[in-house]
């Protein structure tokens, strides 16, 4: 077993051999093939690549929100493929956050209840409290009692990521964070983002299409028709 | 154009569960009315014409003076297309090989009688056989009873006055089997022409002549309005609903009939509403679209219209196609129970407030949401656009309410019935906003952790709007379906407390005062002891308040009351199915008063107070008014219009006593016994009545018994209707929760605690709204015949709450099974 990071780390996320079919009417389609990957903990990586060449389905099978066809996933230390859903949202509820590009906030609940949903679900202690903190934090400190509806796109955006490290996390997914949004926007969710992982000290894995985004991170997976083209470079941690 | 078409089509619609929804809210409430309407119509017919054969005809006139009608009378009735006929009625005895006998007899025209069948047993002592006719000349019919009474055979003959008639067959069942008291003795029947060569009838002979009359409604209306004036006193014109037995329960029938069918219109336009409201939300993407790629306002409404109308006629053609096996179905369950055919015969009119409920339900309830379809923003394609407040929608609901409230008026026709149902919804929305209230300020308190109850809570809350219009909706549902079981059970065990197996099912009429206590030694000591006696005075009721009566009651006021000697009587205490509904009952020992009964006291006006004055053979007899009480018309007892106290202004007149008796069927032989040891006392069978009656009960129960199953139905559909518009948002936050780490087993739990709440929320809702309706219901449509039913009651919020609970476990199904996945594919 090779760590690359120093000495009794495991990795955090561990990728051997991944394949992914679906099957299609007439026959069966390959969206993954063999990818191998590893990403230490604390590192924040991109995913990036052409629209349909699997970046998404990539994600969700390292948050185990699906199970791959071939190959493992381990996530922090669990093979992901041998936990059944119970364990894997127990998993996710403790050890992982998302950002979706669409953001995913319940419309009926406040901003406020968005973000305490996971640290209830967890069964945290002073979700209200974390929840408040969490909102001052990404600026929405007066729109607490707002429901989505009453919020614009960036600031739905900055409520899911408050939900996202909520729970503290030890990873976390974003499928796209920014694509929903203008660029001034997108820029300033990409900030709130990468500032909120270094403070907590959060492994990030993200697709995205902004370069400028993907270049603020520690490396980068480029994948095209389903596999993994460029040698991945090892890119010590630039801050 | 093309592209858009195809995305309206209709083969697409059907996919589209919202849409499956409304189309089948649509079939059920066409079929539940149509089927409903249909046999409503079809009992009507079929038991008027039952209740017809009680007069054998659709009228009587009864001439009780001794003197036939002027022949007039009969030959207009015949050349205004009425079918008539003729009947004599006498006592007289009649001999036998060495005995004699008192009997009463009837003697009949050829077209007797013009409706209804007569039972009989022929010579050959084979089975019974029903016929519409009346013996020829020459012969006779007579009871059974009268073959030991007289020992003689069938083929014997048997003299009557001068005249030697042969004995052809038996009487079992008449159709006009003497529902009147004075029917007397065993009964002959013999041909009218016979009549004047028995000699027995001679001036002054006490003897009744009676006409029949059958023909269209109108016709027989008309005849009337031009008999009347010449009718003197003693001419009785007799219709099927003069306060027969018969027609009460039919009318209770027949209002619970109504009150089944509107409350399925009530039902499957929630059902509609529900279903087409969410449908015209989904529809608002697709809108915007169609917008931005140049379709305008007033094409889109056309593409929705036309797609109303094909559901419009999807549902009423389908309904029909449920409604006509089903109604064949009831028929041949009528057809066995009555033992006679009942043709399949269906009303075109009865098939109208079942389309009307389709088109009403479509226009008022799927149309409005519909129609705003075409305000959706082109703006919605790029940006999703807030989604609509209930605001908009509060006038449609209005105009929507006042439609389908009007619906039922017209079907039903009954003003407390439409008020009673709505004040029952007003109160429930009133409950309803009260409890949201509370449910909002509690339940924000709340915070939901890892455990499913508290999550249950929260959910409630975070859907509190849904929340609210499910238990508004299934709280409606809940309240109509128990409005109706209410009704069921107190209607079946009304009748079944008026028509137990030992219900009284003979009468005895005439008895002396001198032998009432004999007579009730008799059968007291055979084990079967008489009801009730009651002294009987015939009285004409001629005054009130000093003036003639009919000079003071206008004629559309005048009942059959007025036209015939009342049976006048005392007694010492009200019977027990009466009910005093104004004034108070006699005190013990007050002598003066007349307790009268309602439906006559409403009829002619009379309160409190009045002094009524009776003419008694050549006597006056005066009382004030001093209470109204109901009387159990069906109860098989001797009912009275007018009761005095005891000791009161009838003491001296000259009474004879009535009873009633119960006499198991294998015991009749021993009437012959008793007629024998008490020749003057008259004996009325009436337990081929009663088991006709108890028949159409039956039947009657079973219909209802279908109908309550179509509700339910019914209400089921309005509960997936309910359930599913909230499904997407369901299944987005489901993925979400499980995305967020929630467990599985955790969303079940508290969605199925959930809806294990809204059930028993709305349950408990329902129940209190049925409750109220019912309540102010018994007074108008069902004369105070309810009781309370918490047994019936009690459970139906539990069993809400569970039926719920699985409900929204079964909903759950597609929740569970969808992939996280959705959220990152902005599945939406
Ligand atoms: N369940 C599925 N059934 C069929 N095809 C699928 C399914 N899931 C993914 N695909 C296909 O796999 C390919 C990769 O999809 P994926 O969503 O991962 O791409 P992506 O890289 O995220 O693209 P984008 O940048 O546009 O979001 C696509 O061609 C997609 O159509
Ligand atoms: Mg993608």
């Amino acid at each position: 077993m090779q760590t690359t990071n120093s000495d009794s780390q495991r990795p955090m996320l561990r990728v051997e051999n991944l394949t992914h079919r679906v099957s299609l009417e007439t026959d069966t389609l390959t969206i993954l093939k063999a990818v191998s990957l590893e990403i230490n903990r604390g590192e924040s990586v991109a995913i990036v690549g052409r629209s349909g060449s699997g970046k998404t389905t990539l994600l969700g099978l390292l948050a185990g929100l699906d199970t791959p066809t071939e190959g493992t996933v381990e996530l922090d230390g669990a093979i992901i493929s041998r936990l059944s859903e119970d364990e894997r949202a127990q998993l996710r509820a403790h050890r992982v956050g998302f950002v979706f590009q669409s953001f995913q906030l319940l419309p009926a609940l406040t901003a406020l209840e968005n973000v305490m949903l996971p640290l209830e679900l967890a069964g945290m202690e002073a979700p209200e409290k974390r929840a408040r903190e969490l909102l001052e934090r990404v600026g929405l400190g007066e729109r607490l009692t707002h429901t989505p509806r009453q919020l614009s796109g960036g600031e739905q955006q900055r409520v899911a990521i408050a939900r996202a490290f909520a729970s503290d996390p030890a990873i976390l997914f974003a499928d796209e964070p920014t694509g929903n949004l203008d660029n001034r926007t997108g820029q300033e969710i990409s900030d709130l983002l990468m500032a909120l992982n270094q403070e907590q000290g959060t492994t990030l894995v993200m697709v995205t299409h902004d370069e400028q985004l993907a270049a603020r991170c520690s490396r980068q997976f480029h994948i095209e028709a389903g596999e993994l083209t460029e040698p991945v470079a090892q890119v010590e941690l630039a801050h | 154009m093309a592209a858009a078409k195809k995305l309206m089509s209709v083969r697409r619609d059907w996919r589209e569960r919202d849409v499956r929804v409304v189309l089948a809210a649509l079939i059920i409430a066409v079929a539940t009315v149509a089927t409903i309407a249909l046999f409503a119509s079809q009992l009507q017919r079929t038991l008027v014409s039952s209740a017809s054969s009680f007069l054998a005809a659709d009228r009587q006139l009864e001439a009780e003076n001794g003197r036939p009608v002027p022949e007039p009378w009969i030959t207009e009735a015949m050349d205004r297309g009425l079918e008539t006929g003729r009947m004599v009625e006498f006592s007289t005895m009649v001999f036998g090989s060495d005995a004699f006998q008192l009997v009463s007899v009837k003697a009949v025209s050829n077209e007797y009688p013009l409706r209804g069948e007569l039972e009989i047993q022929g010579p050959s002592e084979g089975s019974r056989v029903q016929v519409q006719n009346g013996p020829a000349p020459g012969e006779v019919w007579i009871n059974p009873r009268l073959l030991r009474l007289l020992d003689i055979q069938v083929g014997d003959t048997l003299e009557v006055g001068s005249r030697k008639l042969t004995v052809s067959g038996l009487v079992l069942r008449e159709p006009d089997g003497g529902f009147s008291l004075s029917a007397l003795a065993p009964r002959v029947m013999m041909h009218v022409d016979d009549v004047a060569s028995t000699g027995v009838l001679q001036e002054g002979s006490r003897v009744k002549y009676v006409y029949l009359f059958a023909g269209e409604e109108a016709s027989l209306e008309c005849y009337y309005q031009w008999l009347q004036p010449q009718l003197e006193p003693s001419h009785e014109w007799e219709g099927v609903r003069d306060g027969e037995t018969f027609s009460r329960s039919l009318d209770r029938a027949e209002s619970f009939l109504l009150l089944g069918g509107s409350l399925a219109v009530l039902l499957a336009a929630v059902a509609v509403a529900v279903a087409s409201r969410q449908y015209a939300l989904s529809q608002r993407d697709t809108v915007a679209l169609l917008k931005t790629l140049g379709l305008g306002s007033s094409g889109i409404g056309r593409l929705y219209l036309k797609r109303l109308g094909l559901w419009g006629v999807t549902g009423m053609v389908g309904g029909l196609l449920v409604a006509l096996p089903l109604f064949w179905i009831l028929t041949r369950l009528l057809s066995e129970a009555l033992e006679r055919p009942v043709p399949f015969q269906l009303d075109s009119a009865a098939l109208t407030p079942a389309l009307l409920t389709a088109v009403v339900s479509l226009f008022a309830f799927a149309y409005p949401p519909i129609r705003r379809l075409r305000n959706v923003p082109a703006m919605r394609v790029l940006r999703s656009q807030p989604g609509e407040t209930g605001r908009e929608a509060l006038p449609d609901m209005l105009i929507a309410i006042v439609a389908v409230f009007g619906l039922v008026w017209l079907y039903a026709g009954e003003v407390s019935l439409v008020i009673s149902l709505l004040g029952g919804l007003a109160l429930l929305l009133g409950a309803l906003g009260v409890l949201g209230w509370v449910l909002v300020a509690t339940l924000r308190k709340v915070r939901g952790g890892g455990h499913a109850w508290r999550l249950a809570l929260v959910g409630l809350y975070r859907h509190r709007r849904a929340s609210l219009s499910q238990i508004a909706v299934f709280a409606m549902t809940l309240m109509l379906a128990t409005t109706l079981i209410l009704v069921r059970t107190s209607l079946l065990d009304d009748w079944q407390a008026q028509l137990p197996d030992d219900a009284p099912n003979h009468f005895l009429i005439n008895i002396a005062p001198d032998a009432v206590d004999e007579v009730a030694a008799y059968w007291e000591e055979r084990g079967q002891p008489l009801d009730q006696l009651y002294p009987m005075v015939r009285g004409r009721f001629t005054e009130l308040n000093g003036q003639p009566v009919k000079e003071v009651v206008s004629k559309d006021q005048r009942v059959g009351a007025l036209n015939r000697e009342l049976n006048l009587t005392w007694m010492p205490s009200l019977p027990a199915d009466n009910v005093i509904v104004e004034g108070s009952w006699f005190e013990e020992g007050q002598t003066d008063g007349v307790s009268v009964e309602a439906d006559l006291a409403a009829a002619l006006d009379l309160a409190l107070g009045d002094e009524l004055t009776f003419t008694i053979g050549s006597d006056k007899v005066n009382a004030t008014v001093t209470s109204i009480r109901t009387v159990q018309w069906d109860s098989m007892k001797p009912n009275f219009y007018m009761a005095f106290p005891p000791g009161g202004a009838l003491t001296n007149m000259p009474a004879t006593w009535i009873t009633s008796f119960h006499l198991p069927r294998d015991r009749k032989s021993e009437l012959n016994e008793f007629s024998r040891r008490f020749p003057t006392v008259s004996l009325l069978e009436i337990d081929n009545i009663i088991e006709r009656i108890q028949e159409i009960v039956r039947q009657v129960t079973q219909a209802i018994e279908a109908i309550l199953v179509l509700i339910l139905a019914a209400a089921l559909v309005v509960m997936a209707a309910v359930v599913s518009a909230t499904l997407q948002d369901r299944q987005r936050e489901g993925a979400l929760l499980r995305t967020l780490g929630g467990r599985q087993s955790l969303l079940v739990r508290s969605t199925m605690l959930e809806f294990a709440l809204l059930g028993g929320f709305a349950g408990i809702l329902g129940v209190a709204a049925a409750e109220a309706a019912v309540w102010a219901l018994q007074f108008r449509m069902f004369e105070g015949a309810f009781s309370w039913h918490w047994q019936v009651v009690l459970p139906i919020p539990i069993i809400s709450a569970v039926v719920l609970s699985l409900f929204g476990r079964w909903q759950l199904r597609p929740v569970l099974s969808v992939s996280p996945m959705l959220l990152l594919r902005r599945l939406e």
